[in-house]
Order: structure tokens, then sequence, then C-alpha cells
């Protein structure tokens, strides 16, 4: 098996910054995830908000792909929190780090916190902190 | 305020659309073989695809105040399978500092706890 090339997460130390990335929450992406999870509610297009999850979703996503991830990786709790609104269509700027690490019975234990701003805002958009539990120090 | 819960039909389809929009290809939601070896002996839903359904259900209620200042705290406290029926349901409590508060979960078709947690979004808007 060849040896990973990102850092697996859960060798990362609590306080690590994940470089920021800079993406367009697209329409087409919005409509592939709203039919992903099957919401007709139009009040997401009409008003040009993306729905909070979605955006937490792609948030977590872009952070995740910066790192391997155990496959027995677990999600174990999800805040989110909006603030204003991510508009479809908007560039966005994610930055995360993690907030929190800890071991137990061979496991690791790690919260991500992340955040997401549109281009020219003062201040985050959206703000996420997602929980997972993972084996602690094994290749993927 | 009463709340009409969300109902889904989750199926493998389903999980794999989500895997594909999300770019969660985790073997755990996708890949029967290696999930059949795994504790829970096959394939589990996405936690944000099951969590999407108390979203959809707080913006069926609250509206626009979801989208522009909700507050989500959830824990995920067991798996969900990708051919479970689940049902989400809110709450009303107490208000709070001027945020409507819910306490909401999301169980299956047995009536197992999926999710718990607490919802808020802005009173009034």
């Amino acid at each position: 098996m060849a040896a990973p090339s990102r850092a697996l997460l859960t060798d990362l130390p609590k306080g690590h910054e994940f470089p920021p990335v800079t993406f367009t929450l697209t329409p087409e992406y919005v409509l592939r995830y709203l039919d992903a999870v099957e919401d007709g509610n139009a009040i997401y297009l009409e008003r040009g908000l993306a729905p909070p999850l979605c955006a937490a979703a792609s948030g977590l996503g872009k952070l995740l792909d910066l790192v391997e991830l155990p496959a027995a990786t677990l999600h174990t709790g999800q805040e989110v929190e909006v603030r204003g609104g991510v508009p479809i269509g908007a560039a966005v700027t994610l930055t995360g780090r993690i907030a929190q690490r800890a071991e137990r019975a061979g496991m690791a234990i790690c919260a991500l916190d992340f955040e997401l701003t549109p281009a020219g805002a003062g201040g985050p958009a959206l703000t996420g902190r997602a929980t997972v539990l993972a084996p602690a120090g094994l290749a993927t | 305020m009463s709340v009409a819960p969300v109902v889904k039909q989750l199926s493998p389809e389903q999980v794999g659309r989500y895997a594909a929009a999300s770019g969660d290809h985790n073997p755990i939601h996708v890949d029967e073989e290696f999930a059949r070896a795994t504790p829970f002996g096959g394939t589990i839903a996405h936690g944000m695809l099951v969590l999407a359904a108390i979203s959809e259900l707080m913006a069926e209620t609250c509206g626009e105040a979801w989208l522009t200042g909700g507050r989500l705290r959830v824990r995920f406290r067991a798996p969900c399978r990708t051919t479970d029926t689940i049902t989400a349901s809110a709450k009303p409590q107490v208000d709070r500092d001027g945020m409507c508060v819910y306490a909401v979960e999301v169980r299956n078709q047995a009536g197992e706890l999926l999710i718990s947690g607490t919802v808020e979004a802005p009173a009034g808007a």
C-alpha cells in the first residue's frame, strides 16, 4: 500500500490550522445537493441562499480534502451557526483548524472548527464544528 | 407552533448521489463489501445526509430565518442504514434570547434514535 501523501487527520495536533481555501458555492453544486437530499423547498433558490447544511457540507468536504481519513472514521457530532447566510454563487473562503483532539482506547476524537466567509464580507457567514471518531495511528 | 415531521425513505442510490454531491466517498457509505466487514455489517448513510432532514424541517418551519440565522447542535447517536425510513421531528421549547428553540431528533422505522440535539432560529423573522 502506498504511503498517504497527506497527513492523517488523527495525526494532526490540537491547534493545527488548515490553509485557507477559496471556492465558489455554485448553483450547480446547490442543485446537486438538493437533489441528493431530496429537499424540494423552493426557498433556497428564491432567496439565493444556500441551505445551511449544504454550505457546511461543502466546507467540511473541502477541509477533509486536505487530509487522509481512516476508512472507519465516524461523524459523531455537528454544530452549525449561520451568520447572515451563504449566497448561492458567492466565492467563499474556508478556514479551519483542529479545535480539540483527545485519544481514548485507541480511538482519536477530533473536533474540526471551520468558517465560511464570502468575498467582501466583514466576517464569516457560517461557522461550524464537526466532531469525528477514528482509529488512532492507522493508515487508510 | 406545531411542526410537521419530515419522513424520508433512504436508498443506496440516494446515498450514492449524496456521496457524489458532497465528495465524501468513505467506503462505509458506498462500498457494501467493505461495510459488511465492519461492526455495522453493511453500508450506513452519511450523517450529514440524515441531518439534512432536520434542516429541511427547519426551512419549512422557520423559512428565511433558518437560512440567515439558524443554529444547530446535534449528536449522531446511532448509524442509519442506507435503506432506513427516517423521521425528523422538532418540539418547540421556551424561546431564549430572541431565538425560537427546538429539541430535534431523527429516528428510524424501528423507533431507534439516530440524531438528537437542538436547533434555534431568530423569532419573529
